[in-house]
């Protein structure tokens, strides 16, 4: 008995995607509202001395309420980069790129952000660098508030 | 601290759109399910269905692939409200299903109308084909009962 068995298939989509709702809490709500009018707000613990840029409600560490929100001008030194050199699917930004933790002078944290006006090959660890924030009509409860950062200018943290 | 306003939020979707290669066992099984033939795999124990490369139980590899009916019995079920991306529009059932001659149990949605009271264990069901089949487990919508 001959069995003629079907061509094969190869591959199948096998996509994942998952919706979800981000709530940010009232402590990173100030933070982001913050952003949206270029302030950086940071608070600290009145029982470690640790200061929070984002910072939540409670010190991760000792569990009290940290104290009263203050502002940051952002500017920092870079404590670790990347060089992105590599596409993938959503990619808003052509490679290469530098992604860097900044560690905002005054902050005992570390943002996340874009480090760029600077050729990736100059980038290094303790780079100073400044936040370059969006025009005006993009601001937005978001840390896309800030284009990216830059290499500190002398003068003012905005252009 | 100062009068909170309420909490931030905003809607996040994650997405990868992955491809998964399959495999020639399986990839014949899909290949039958785009000509509307359920395949399943012979091993020591009987016809697998849906088919693997390997035996689960002892490793060994499986041999060849055999044409079966597209007729089952319900061994098991899940009745389940439909959402969006369900292959059924109205509340359904997932289900184990024992492909007739054969061993294994395929997944897939029954459809009886909407009524849990018509899903019990040992119903016989029939596939329901869609008429555009592209070799995805889709290409059955979904089950149906026969009896």
């Amino acid at each position: 008995m001959t069995n003629v068995l079907p061509e094969p298939v190869t591959t199948i989509p096998n996509p994942f995607r998952m919706d979800y709702t981000y709530v940010a809490g009232a402590g990173r709500s100030m933070f982001l509202r913050g952003l949206a009018e270029r302030k950086l707000i940071a608070r600290r613990c009145a029982g470690c001395g640790q200061v929070y840029l984002p910072p939540p409600e409670f010190c991760s560490r000792c569990l009290t309420e940290l104290e009263a929100p203050f502002e940051l001008d952002g500017r920092g030194a870079i404590s670790t980069f990347c060089v992105v050199s590599f596409p993938f699917p959503g990619q808003r930004i052509d490679p290469p790129y530098v992604v860097a933790h900044i560690q905002p002078h005054g902050a005992g944290t570390r943002l996340m952000h874009l480090v760029r006006e600077i050729e990736p090959e100059d980038v290094h660890i303790g780079l100073e660098v400044e936040p370059v924030w969006v025009p005006d009509d993009e601001l937005d409860t978001s840390l896309l508030s800030i284009s990216h950062f830059r290499p500190t200018t002398e003068g003012g943290a905005d252009a | 601290m100062t009068g909170t306003a309420e909490s931030l939020s905003a809607p996040y979707t994650v997405e990868f759109p992955f491809e998964r290669t399959v495999g020639p066992t399986i990839g014949t099984f899909l290949g039958g399910l785009r000509d509307g033939q359920l395949y399943g795999v012979r091993t020591e124990r009987g016809v697998l269905c849906p088919p693997l490369e390997f035996e689960p139980g002892t490793g060994a590899e499986t041999g060849e692939l055999v044409p079966v009916a597209d007729t089952g019995t319900v061994t098991s079920w899940t009745w389940v409200p439909s959402r969006e991306g369900d292959p059924v529009p109205h509340d359904f059932a997932w289900a184990l299903i024992a492909i007739d001659g054969t061993i294994g149990a395929l997944f897939h949605a029954v459809d009886v109308d909407g009524d849990s009271g018509r899903m019990t264990t040992g119903m016989r069901v029939r596939a329901r084909w869609r008429t555009e089949r592209v070799g995805q487990l889709s290409d059955i919508e979904c089950f149906e009962v026969t009896s």
